[in-house]
């Protein structure tokens, strides 16, 4: 806890006497939910450590731009070589262009949809498979060594394998994603498992509790915390190999628009294709982190 | 993963003490960019390197006498990887297409350390062939208008995409008549083969390595655009101004590869085929006599024209801003290495000759008069051998088979276009006159069915060919 916020905790709560009072209304109805202490004060300062986080990360964003800036508008060069690398006001122009099209957003919305069923179909498969895999040694024991091969094959060598297994190309683009997505998801889940207390589950047994239910109630909301790490990761990894991915496509797909730049050699529309994915990037983990927040909220 | 440390590190620090102290024995790095795959770049890249060539014709007198050549050959299957490498300064010299070298040039404009000339050409068809669009072979498609509507693949920003977009200006088509998505060679030919695509259109020497490879069919083929093709090398002119004797040996090397490759086509093919990959058959269509490609490094006008007209399009299409191509053109340093080696560049840059096919048919026993309507057998027993007219090589095939030999391939010509077509590949045209069996060899099917229909002839495979001419039926 750092010393701003310790400071919040000291300052006495001024909670007028009603508001008081149906606080502990609402706490006896509710034992089980407990308000956390940061709830009586004052708004402005219960968010405080939010606000901060956000203007520290707006200020990293304008350093790292500003920093960029100077680099490629003096082209810079020791050693590594800033001189033909594009300046932000290139990439800015190049954006600009791309916004009034259409086109782009198509590219971008494609590219999201991609993700998306890559990602979900990854999700729904990887967390069960997990939880059997975390369950049953033997399970884990006979489906590990495939996994542990298949897992650190690059995005960009599935392309033809890819091409070649699924009817269609829209499937082989979902397919990679999918793969991007799968490993994080089901290593974490399994490693949630393995975390997971044995005593709470012998409880569980003790009180007659079923085979089902014990998954239902102790081991998956124990592992939910892991299982959210590995989706994330696995968003992630899922942009990783998007553009390997959207070779295929030739038309559509943000990382197509990137790979198409590149083989015109229009470094600026590089650079815009690679912020756009790190935009869209960030932009769905916090989604998933916002999730994770709704399904587990005796964490937040 | 130590031994490659261990190397490398005396080896960084030895470079870092030579950039250092440059009045000493001076090592100047020589990166150049090849393309393996795309076989009418391979003299001025994978015959060069594996000859040893450059240290044959790079400069070691003069202010040259104490230094030591790094050679840095980097390999790539497209253009704009060169460009790449070319930009950041790790290539000095780059082969690439026609329409990659034009983006090339552009791209350097707005380079401040160096720009880039094109110093030479590898390979040209002044028609245009070497680029073609191929279908899968069960697809009922067989001509360009077939595909209308349908999707069709092309590396965007080539050659091969130059020849779609030239093919539909002389149609007068619109841009979505055809509708063109952008896939990479590799990413093509397997959506092709997938049949997730309806055609595909590409460089050299795709169209026709999928058609050998055998799932494949061409049916447009880049003749028909009338628009030049060619490779060339691109060099970084800091590099140039600062070593031009170092540009001139690599552009000897590239002429002494030129004529190793004339000399012993079948060796050539063989050798270059276990270079790159590249099936030897294919390999010898495009190099071998008469074959697609015409080698000759000198920088010929039409072949500067085309260029201009590639910036236009990528002008038209909104992916170039102004590009002066005369500007970029610069044969001072390939006049220099004819005049050094002894030869005439004004003959050779007037001059559009190949080298043909040529001796005497030893099934026919007659020499060859018309190399364009002649035909080869390749054999493992044999080795190739020229034939006077199709029905000598079909003759001389049959004969072979019959002896039990091996037939690597057959060579015709396609009658309307003179260029050369892989015998198992052609459509003929099998009709009878007063001198006996007549066989045409066609590319496209719809042209041979037109044709037979003329001479109340009938149109055969290779297999129906080859029996026509032994049975007469």
């Amino acid at each position: 806890m750092s010393v701003a916020e310790r400071a919040v905790d000291d300052v006495p709560n001024p909670v007028p006497s009603d508001a008081a009072d149906t606080l502990v209304d609402k706490q006896l109805s509710e034992p089980a939910l407990v308000r956390s202490p940061q709830a009586r004060k004052p708004w402005l300062k219960r968010k405080l450590p939010q606000l901060r986080a956000f203007v520290f990360a707006i200020i990293s964003l304008v350093l790292f731009v500003a920093l960029w800036h100077v680099l490629t508008e003096n082209r810079v060069s020791f050693h590594v070589r800033f001189i033909n690398v594009p300046s932000p006001k290139q990439v800015l122009e190049k954006a600009e262009a791309a916004f009034k099209s259409a086109m782009f957003f198509e590219h971008a919305r494609i590219s999201c949809r991609r993700i998306g069923f890559g990602f979900v179909i990854a999700a729904l498969i990887a967390i069960p498979l997990g939880l059997v895999m975390g369950r049953y040694k033997m399970i884990r024991e006979f489906v590990t060594p495939v996994v542990e091969v298949i897992r650190p094959i690059p995005a960009i060598a599935w392309v033809p394998m890819s091409i070649m297994l699924w009817p269609s190309n829209e499937e082989s683009i979902v397919f990679i994603t999918f793969l991007g997505s799968f490993f994080p998801i089901l290593l974490n889940t399994i490693a949630g498992m393995g975390a997971v207390d044995p005593v709470l589950v012998r409880a569980a047994q003790s009180l007659g509790a079923s085979e089902r239910q014990i998954f239902r109630k102790v081991y998956f909301p124990a592992c939910l915390p892991s299982i959210f790490t590995g989706l994330a990761v696995g968003m992630g990894v899922a942009w990783v190999s998007l553009i390997a991915a959207e070779m295929i496509s030739g038309q559509f797909g943000i990382g197509y628009f990137t790979w198409e730049a590149y083989s015109l050699v229009q470094y600026a529309d590089i650079a815009l294709g690679m912020i756009t994915i790190g935009v869209l990037g960030l932009l769905s983990s916090l989604l998933i982190r916002l999730f994770g927040n709704l399904l587990m909220p005796w964490k937040s | 993963m130590r031994l490659v440390t261990r190397h490398f590190l005396p080896a960084a620090l030895a470079a870092l003490l030579l950039t250092s102290a440059p009045s000493q024995a001076q090592t100047i790095t020589v990166g150049i960019g090849t393309q393996d795959t795309t076989t009418n770049t391979v003299n001025v890249g994978a015959v060069i390197r594996e000859l040893k060539l450059l240290d044959k014709h790079l400069p070691k007198t003069g202010k040259y006498e104490k230094v030591t050549y790094q050679l840095d050959w980097q390999n790539f299957t497209s253009g704009p990887p060169v460009t790449n490498g070319m930009m950041a300064n790790k290539l000095h010299f780059g082969a690439m297409g026609d329409y990659p070298l034009v983006v090339n040039g552009f791209t350097f404009q707005s380079n401040p350390e160096s720009k880039s000339q094109l110093i030479a050409v590898a390979a040209y068809n002044i028609f245009g062939s070497g680029n073609g669009l191929v279908v899968h072979k069960d697809s009922p498609y067989f001509t360009l208008d077939d595909l209308k509507g349908k999707l069709v693949s092309v590396p965007f920003g080539s050659a091969a995409h130059g020849m779609v977009l030239k093919a539909f200006q002389d149609r007068g088509w619109a841009p979505d008549t055809i509708k063109l998505v952008s896939q990479t060679p590799e990413v093509g030919s397997t959506s092709l083969q997938e049949k997730k695509i309806d055609g595909h259109a590409d460089f050299v020497p795709f169209a026709e390595l999928l058609p050998h490879r055998g799932f494949a069919r061409k049916i447009f083929d880049g003749v028909e655009t009338n628009a030049p093709t060619w490779h060339g090398v691109v060099v970084r002119t800091d590099f140039a101004e600062k070593y031009p004797e170092v540009v001139v040996g690599y552009l000897k090397a590239s002429i002494e590869a030129t004529e190793w490759i004339k000399k012993n086509p079948k060796l050539a093919a063989e050798k270059i085929a276990e270079w790159t990959g590249i099936d030897k058959v294919v390999v010898y269509i495009f190099l071998g006599p008469s074959g697609i490609m015409t080698m000759d490094p000198t920088i010929k006008p039409q072949l500067v024209a085309d260029a201009a007209e590639d910036a236009k399009v990528l002008q038209n299409l909104g992916r170039m801003k102004e590009f002066d191509v005369k500007a970029w053109v610069n044969d001072s340093y390939i006049r220099k290495a004819y005049a050094e080696l002894g030869l005439d560049y004004e003959k050779a840059v007037k001059s559009l000759e190949n080298y043909e096919v040529s001796g005497t048919d030893p099934f026919c026993n007659k020499p060859i008069t018309e190399s364009r309507k002649a035909g080869q057998l390749w054999t493992e027993e044999d080795g190739i051998t020229p034939h006077a007219s199709t029905v000598c090589t079909l003759g001389a095939l049959n004969a072979a088979t019959k002896a039990g030999k091996k037939v690597t391939k057959a060579f015709v010509f396609d009658s309307v276009r003179q260029i050369q077509l892989f015998a198992d590949q052609a459509y003929f045209v099998l009709a009878k006159d007063a001198s006996g069996p007549q066989v045409t060899p066609f590319m496209l099917k719809t042209e041979a069915d037109a044709a037979a229909a003329k001479v109340n002839g009938k149109v055969g495979d290779l297999a129906a060919a080859a029996q026509f001419v032994s049975s007469g039926s």
